[in-house]
């Protein structure tokens, strides 16, 4: 009786004490009850925001809900709960080329205030100025904050490189003439990949190499200028590449493919996002460790040293009720904190935002390219690709035409014209 | 057996096996992705063998609640199919044993409705489920399912019954059964194997649908189909969390097939004559 | 019928007459059957004509919501519009020959495969199941599945195609006179055993005895099969053709992630397009109207199908 009463005793006193603490953390939690429904695009870093939730719910008390989709999934759902004000997202993961759309409509919450309120609590003077900048900041309107910056790097085999005694890239005229000189179809050797699918893929990474050939998609009033001079002749050497010396299938590749053809050793370069550069290092998935080098992007001769930058913003739905909203941006706070974006990057999210996060000792003995993906940064274009309201549509049309070009059932002057004209009728 | 048709058997066996392998080849594929190492995948030249491992199920295991997405799969199918035969059976008989012309113009109007391009009635949809506050919940998409569902299923019942002797129920009613008894206990039963036929037919549209599932549900109604091409990233090496994936959509379906097919088959011979 | 229906109201009356009963049987049959079937009817139109009907309205707007203060009436245009647009007519070439190929290619096949398993042993038991596996497969997997196993410089398939030279060397995607029919292809791949399975029912339900009987006449099987079995399978024929032409036709899972619409746009079919103007770009308007016209396709082709299966009605009761 007395050991059972004894026990009852203890199981009180625990009881107590697991109040108390409750209570005490609840006090400390101020969004406690609070749950969070974040939209969140299939990369790198989406297995790490779910993986880093529990420690968020940790810190605040928040419960946050990532719900992980494939890129169109991801425009078409939370583009439905904007227009249909549904508010079922309360945080999105924002493509940097959807900003002037989102500007445009008012679908996010503009952070500006936010950030002057607690402008102490952000140092963002550490957060590089062109990543706020592209990856949220439109005409003045803090749509989104840069949550996951991508650079554009070049990445090569340097032992074929060094076997053929050359050196890494530095012009536009050096990348294409290494290209034609690394490849050899009989030893399934290509010198170069890039993306060939008809849509987003093929258009995407053709307004790359165009920026980096001296072309544009716009002229300087903002209106498209897709059939300029210069936008022909960098498709004219962009297709001729693709027929030359790219991996046969490349003409059908989306960016699975690429990065596929380039671990496999096919390719000896390849322009891609930083944020797929810690495969190549890694023997599980990639054929070529040790043989790949980053390298900062090459650029026409003559034309000014910037770089292309792309990712992803962290927007906070409009039409979300204030307490969400609040709870929304102290998630914002949090996830884009020096500490947490160390964690996440060690954690292999691949995405930068902070200068601390890119020079950390942890991280550059981990992820030698460091130093690549700060002059980027610091030199960062993230307008390449257009973020303007009209963005969408363009790409579609880039992403037909160009791709007609690749597979030889258009020239580039006629693509280009005909591509022009329908873009020219969105205006 | 003569020689003859001993030649043909071994003939038609033969056809049936490179059949099946025609078939079933390319799912393996998919399949044993799922338990090679990343790297294995794809190869120059591609190669048979690897060692396997379960870091692909890891990784799905990872970024998806596989338990949560084959229930809402689960749900989204069941409700549906519920729903569909609850509406369409009685439709069906309906319009079998009416003379009324108008009859064949309702059958007619089902079997146009069940070829609505989904993306007409998407937005719409999308926006009468907002109003109603059912957006996000497996129940708009039951919803939307059931209307290709509803209609199939009326159809397809009325060839059924149609199929059906006439004197079966009259001998009920004039035994004094009510009406709704006749259908309900001398009709239905006869078309047992029918109404698997079609139950099976909306189970399967409704596992499988993709687009109405991705717009109208939410995390925690995402069903698997919807959840498959989002594991299928963009820059990321996926096609083995695909192919983990996969198991779990195709193993509970392919279950159900197992176990109905042979009132599959029969509940099709019944309706077709 | 009224034969019936006066016997039942003799029979009723004498055994209860209640306020029920009192009511002809004829009209509460009618009332039954109408009862039975509203459900049903209200149903589909709440909840399916009136979004169509919401449908056609749009497609009568140039309407996008992503551009709200766009919004305004403009009749028919994007109609005109369309017709106009080279892209949308090679869009419906391009799902007119999908449909066609497809179809056929899977009667002919799915037929074969029912013949060969018509005999009840254990053998074809287990072929029929395993072979139902394709259509269990979500459509979009089965094109991811065909686009890893043909990619021409590392897939499994592909790779040898392109090696051994029998396709060029881009692969079946990626080269605009063969990315068309390698999506024929999948199409086959994921639907002949529903062919089969439907045309197998079929076969099994035919009167053995008369099968026997031309056996024993001497008729030849070609014979046998020609006079006899086909003409009795045209209703399973049907069955699948119908089902099989609507689903091709609205074709667009396993399109949307092999090519996208690719190369070009020689694989763009309408709802590739419809799609990608309701679901990428939000113009209700335009995709609206390219969803109103393939929906008028697709009547046009049941209005067909409704009309023979009437005329082999027709002919099956006269006989």
């Amino acid at each position: 009786m007395t050991f059972m009463k004894g026990n009852f005793q203890k199981f009180a006193t625990v009881c107590a004490v697991a109040l108390m603490t409750g209570m005490a953390q609840a006090a400390d939690k101020p969004l406690e009850g609070v749950t969070l429904n974040l939209a969140s695009m299939n990369d790198q870093f989406s297995a790490v925001l779910a993986q880093i939730a529990p420690k968020f719910k940790e810190a605040t008390g928040a419960e946050l809900k990532v719900d992980i989709m494939d890129y169109g999934s991801l425009l078409t759902k939370t583009t439905a709960d904007f227009v249909g004000h549904t508010a079922g997202y309360d945080l999105i993961t924002m493509d940097i080329v959807w900003a002037g759309q989102f500007a445009a409509n008012g679908y996010t919450v503009d952070l500006n205030e936010l950030m002057k309120r607690d402008a102490k609590d952000l140092d963002s003077a550490d957060i590089y100025p062109k990543l706020m900048e592209a990856l949220g900041n439109y005409k003045g309107k803090q749509v989104a904050y840069p949550f996951a910056g991508y650079a554009n790097v070049l990445a090569y085999r340097k032992d074929l490189f060094d076997a053929a005694g050359l050196k890494a890239p530095e012009t536009m005229e050096d990348l294409v003439a290494a290209a034609y000189k690394l490849t050899d179809p009989a030893k399934k050797q290509y010198g170069f990949v890039a993306n060939g699918q008809k849509g987003p893929a093929v258009a995407q990474d053709w307004m790359q190499y165009n920026a980096e050939m001296g072309g544009a998609i716009l002229d300087k009033d903002g209106k498209p200028a897709l059939n300029s001079e210069a936008n022909i002749k960098s498709l004219t050497v962009y297709r001729d590449l693709f027929k030359k010396a790219a991996p046969p299938g490349a003409a059908d590749y989306d960016w699975g493919g690429r990065e596929e053809s380039f671990r496999q050793g096919i390719a000896a370069t390849m322009q891609t996002w930083s944020v797929g550069a810690p495969g190549y290092y890694d023997p599980k998935t990639s054929k070529v460790v040790g043989k790949v080098a980053i390298a900062l992007a090459p650029r026409g001769k003559g034309l000014p040293k910037i770089y292309g930058i792309g990712g992803w913003g962290m927007a906070i739905n409009a039409d979300a009720k204030d307490k969400q909203k609040e709870a929304a941006w102290t998630f914002i706070k949090w996830v884009t904190s020096p500490a947490i974006q160390k964690e996440m990057n060690l954690a292999g999210a691949g995405s930068y935002i902070r200068k601390s996060t890119v020079a950390d000792k942890d991280l550059n003995a981990k992820y030698p390219f460091l130093p690549v993906l700060n002059e980027v940064f610091e030199n960062g274009d993230g307008d390449y690709r257009p973020r303007i309201p009209e963005y969408p549509e363009i790409q579609d049309i880039l992403g037909t035409a160009v791709n007609s070009v690749l597979v030889g059932t258009a020239e580039p002057k006629a693509a280009l014209d005909a591509a022009q004209e329908a873009a020219a009728k969105l205006f | 057996m003569t020689t003859r048709s001993l030649a043909f058997d071994t003939a038609r066996r033969g056809f049936l096996l490179l059949t099946l392998a025609f078939f079933l080849l390319p799912f393996l594929w998919l399949a044993m992705t799922a338990y090679k190492p990343s790297n294995a995948i794809f190869s120059i030249p591609p190669h048979l063998f690897f060692e396997p491992t379960l870091d692909q199920f890891r990784n799905a295991l990872k970024i998806f609640d596989v338990g949560s997405l084959v229930l809402s799969s689960l749900m989204i199918a069941g409700g549906s199919m519920i729903l569909s035969l609850m509406l369409g059976v009685p439709a069906g008989y309906a319009l079998a044993r009416s003379s009324h012309p108008a009859a064949m113009g309702v059958a007619y109007f089902f079997m146009t409705i069940r070829m609505v391009p989904a993306v007409a009635a998407l937005i719409p949809f999308y926006l009468l489920m907002r109003d109603i506050g059912l957006i996000g919940s497996w129940m708009s998409v039951v919803l939307i399912n059931c209307v290709l569902n509803t209609a199939f299923v009326s159809w397809m019942m009325f060839s059924y019954f149609r199929g059906l002797p006439k004197e079966l129920e009259e001998a009920a009613l004039t035994d004094g059964c009510r009406q709704f008894g006749a259908f309900w206990k001398v009709s239905l039963p006869a078309v047992r194997s029918g109404i698997i036929a079609s139950a099976l037919f909306c189970v399967l549209f409704s596992w499988n649908d993709f687009l109405f599932a991705m717009f109208l549900t939410r995390l925690d109604s995402k069903p698997i189909s919807v959840a498959l091409l989002s594991a299928y990233g963009t820059k990321d090496i996926t096609w083995g969390t695909l192919g983990a994936l996969a198991h779990f959509s195709t193993v509970p379906i392919v279950l159900i097939v197992l176990v109905l097919n042979r009132y599959f088959v029969q509940g099709l011979t019944k309706g077709i004559n | 019928m009224t034969n019936i229906a006066m016997n039942l109201s003799s029979t009723d009356q004498a055994r209860a007459p209640s306020g029920l009963s009192s009511i002809p049987f004829a009209t509460r049959r009618k009332f039954f059957l109408v009862a039975m079937a509203l459900p049903a009817v209200a149903y589909v139109i709440a909840l399916g004509v009136f979004p169509l009907v919401k449908g056609i309205w749009y497609s009568l707007y140039e309407y996008n919501l992503l551009k709200p203060a766009r919004t305004h009436f403009v009749g028919i245009d994007n109609y005109v519009n369309l017709l106009k647009d080279a892209d949308f007519r090679g869009a419906i070439a391009n799902t007119v020959i999908f449909t066609v190929f497809s179809v056929a290619i899977e009667l002919v096949f799915g037929f074969i495969i029912a013949l060969a398993l018509w005999r009840d042993d254990r053998f074809n038991r287990v072929c029929l199941t395993l072979i139902l596996i394709p259509v269990t497969i979500t459509p979009l997997v089965v094109g991811l599945i065909f686009k890893g196993l043909l990619l021409a410089d590392y897939g499994m398939v592909g790779y040898y195609l392109a090696q051994w030279g029998l396709t060029d060397p881009r692969g079946l995607f990626a080269t605009p006179s063969t990315a068309l029919a390698t999506l024929i292809f999948i199409d086959i791949w994921e639907w002949t055993p529903l062919v089969a399975l439907i045309l197998l029912a079929g076969l099994k339900a035919l009167p053995g005895d008369l099968l026997e009987a031309a056996a024993v006449d001497g008729a030849t099987a070609w014979r046998t099969f020609r006079s006899i079995t086909l003409p009795l399978m045209l209703p399973a024929v049907m069955l699948a053709l119908t089902l099989r032409t609507i689903d091709a036709f609205r074709v667009f899972d396993s399109v949307f992630v092999t090519t996208g619409g690719g190369p070009g746009n020689s694989t763009n079919t309408l709802m590739v397009y419809a799609v990608k103007e309701g679901l990428s770009f939000f113009n209700i308007g335009k995709a609206s109207a390219i969803a109103n016209i393939a929906l008028l396709g697709v009547a046009i082709i049941a209005a067909c199908f409704i009309l023979m299966i009437r005329h082999f009605d027709k002919r099956a009761n006269g006989r």
